[in-house]
């Protein structure tokens, strides 16, 4: 049974503040929800480089590679065609699909490889989404959040969230 | 040194004007007029932003919507006759075999272009002017893309075979598309361009939808917008790849919108026609789409922002930013006519100087390249002055101009070029018929239907960074008049 202890802020730089000492007392399971990335908040959690880049890289290198493979093997192996007697494979005449085809797979990757990846996403139900006050997180308010398994830790993080400034604390528990 | 009185202030000094205008309630020249006007919170821009999707439609909406529901039924109807008769519909013959279908299509592109590069390119060049504006451009850019695909389908002949021979399709014919040609790069550009500006438009979009999913009342709309939102919870962890992925996608949309006109300008500069056989064209395609893409957004943008009443976020400052890379990019337009015509006389080739200094000043169609010349070198020069910038009434018939004379530049490149080339024998004129003109207009409706529904049902302004812009905006402190003045 997942419990998460919900903090709720209406200043954005108290909220990093807040993760931030959080963090160094050494609570685990930390999490910020806001409606736009707010900004120290990376360093507040202290979260390593993201992984996109690389991901990006991989798939452009490997669209470019495989767009120029196709174009190649389709026009001077499967099915040469002979225009003026120009030869089959033409490398300047491939460059234009070649790039087309590693930004394709660059976006396609970068898309699809944060969704599913990085965020976990779609998801129809998390257990933030108990709390109907927790919809402001996306409009006007910034929050804090604590993940843990324990149910007899939740008044001692209660009273932590308190401590750094949260004017709203409450706990939800994943509905099963 | 002579001293006199400021007429504004009691102050004595040098100048004639010591207390600068801005003190007397006027903004002062130099100081750019603000991003977001008025004192907003986060609550505020909200509401304001959100404010026309809840609201249910009002009469101007539904009227404008019923039409561009017809002008959309004459454009199904058009394409009906189109494949069930073929395109001997169409007014093209030899020697114009491209005709409307080819000029529809570049205009549309182009005007898709203005959208990535608000979205993207002003991106990396931190310009915050692009933050209340890039949703909008940016839909502009799919659904342009859209009208703009439909036309090399058409001209096939026969869509359904389409997609082998416009796609690398393994069919038992073992039939191969020649890689060689410049029109199957631009089946690669177009679609890589469409699918990106898709995937990067959704992206920006899912934390707005994701506010819209937390501020509906009703439940159906919690759930419709909770789809699309995907479970999105605004985590920090997230945010962290999310400002990255965002980047990359701008940074490779970036080459990729001037790959695309690059890639269709080819269509035309690869082959030996007077008239297209140019190096000048991909940096002039290029420039002409931006041109054209800011004339479109304009138009779009000035009667939204006044009934949707978003003028606090898209304010006159945005507009004069426009205006500005208008007069930018017409000039570069006007540089690539200058050229053509350099290029033509310097040449000495019979057949160009043809082209560029009888058929397309003193020819048949010299009302399309006076036209063309007026609405896109003429025109533009009038933002020069602070008062045509500022002015909607000049900003909106200025921009659709604009959009009038790049489709007859792109008119006189393709029938122009056409119907006088080597041999007097081979002339003919070209006349469009109804079903061409009914395509046109068509798309121009079905465009416009795709608009409505999108701002109606999406955000048109991106929330979330207009929220994180004030946010920047207000972290700066005092000087509000001077702020969003610097990247």
């Amino acid at each position: 049974m997942r419990r998460f202890i919900l903090g709720e802020f209406t200043e954005p730089d108290a909220c990093v503040e807040a993760v931030r000492r959080l963090r160094e007392e050494g609570v685990g399971g930390l999490d910020a929800h806001s409606p736009y990335p707010l900004h120290g908040m990376d360093d507040a959690l202290a979260l390593p480089r993201s992984k996109v880049p690389i991901v990006a890289l991989t798939g452009g290198v490997l669209g470019a590679l495989g767009g120029y493979t196709l174009q190649w093997y389709l026009n001077s192996k499967a099915y040469p065609i002979n225009v003026g007697s120009r030869p089959p494979h033409g490398f300047w005449t491939n460059i234009p699909i070649t790039f087309e085809s590693g930004v394709l797979i660059a976006v396609l990757s970068i898309f699809f490889g944060s969704i599913f990846g990085f965020f976990a996403l779609p998801r129809t139900y998390h257990p933030l989404f108990e709390s109907e006050r927790f919809r402001t997180a996306s409009l006007d308010a910034y929050w804090i959040s604590a993940e843990t398994s324990d149910e007899d830790a939740v008044p001692e993080l209660e009273k932590k969230f308190r401590e750094v400034g949260a004017h709203k604390v409450h706990s939800v528990v994943e509905s099963v | 040194m002579r001293t006199r009185r400021c007429a504004g202030c009691t102050k004595t000094s040098a100048a004639t004007i010591c207390c600068t205008s801005w003190e007397r309630g006027r903004a002062p020249p130099l100081v750019p007029l603000p991003l977001i006007e008025g004192s907003q919170d986060d609550g505020t821009l909200n509401k304001s932003l959100n404010a026309y999707v809840w609201q249910p439609p009002q009469r101007g909406w539904l009227a404008l919507f019923l039409i561009g529901l017809a002008g959309t039924g004459v454009l199904f109807s058009a394409i009906a006759i189109t494949i069930a008769k073929g395109i001997g519909m169409w007014g093209n013959n030899i020697p114009v075999g491209w005709a409307f279908g080819i000029i529809n299509f570049v205009w549309w592109i182009g005007i898709g272009h203005a959208g990535t590069l608000i979205s993207a390119i002003l991106l990396l060049f931190q310009q915050k002017w692009r933050t209340s504006i890039n949703r909008f451009a940016e839909a502009m850019t799919l659904f342009a893309v859209m009208q703009a695909g439909l036309f090399p389908i058409l001209h096939t002949g026969r869509p359904w075979f389409a997609i082998y021979w416009l796609f690398p399709y393994p069919s038992t014919n073992s039939i191969w598309p020649q890689f060689k040609s410049p029109l199957m790069w631009d089946v690669f550009a177009v679609s890589t361009y469409f699918i990106t500006s898709l995937l990067f438009w959704y992206l920006g979009l899912i934390p707005d939808l994701a506010s819209l999913r937390d501020s509906s009342s009703s439940k159906r709309a919690r759930i419709a917008y909770g789809i699309f939102a995907l479970g999105w919870r605004g985590s920090a962890r997230h945010w962290h790849h999310y400002k990255i992925a965002y980047l990359l996608l701008a940074g490779l949309a970036t080459p990729l919108v001037l790959s695309v006109h690059t890639i269709v300008s080819w269509d035309f500069a690869l082959s030996i026609l007077p008239g297209w056989h140019t190096t000048i064209f991909p940096p002039y395609f290029v420039a002409g789409a931006v041109f054209s893409g800011f004339a479109m957004v304009m138009t779009l943008m000035i009667p939204a922002r006044r009934y949707m009443k978003l003028k606090h976020v898209i304010t006159a400052r945005h507009l004069e930013s426009m205006a500005k890379v208008m007069l930018l990019t017409g000039l570069i337009v006007f540089y690539g006519y200058l050229m053509e015509h350099f290029a033509a006389w310097y040449s000495g080739n019979l057949y160009e100087e043809h082209v560029f200094f009888s058929t397309r000043p003193r020819g048949p169609y010299a009302w399309a390249y006076f036209t063309q010349m007026f609405c896109n070198v003429v025109v533009p020069q009038m933002f020069w002055t602070r008062w045509a910038r500022r002015n909607v009434w000049t900003l909106w018939i200025g921009s659709v101009l604009v959009n009038v004379g790049m489709w007859f530049e792109r008119f006189n490149i393709v029938v122009t070029s056409l119907h006088q080339d080597f041999i007097p024998s081979n002339w003919a004129m070209y006349y469009p018929t109804w079903v061409d003109f009914s395509l046109l207009f068509g798309t121009i409706c079905f465009f416009g239907t795709l608009f409505l529904v999108f701002l109606k049902f999406i955000p048109a302004v991106a929330t979330s960074e207009v929220k994180e812009l004030n946010h920047e905006l207000h972290e700066g402190g005092g000087m509000s008049e001077l702020e969003g003045a610097r990247p």
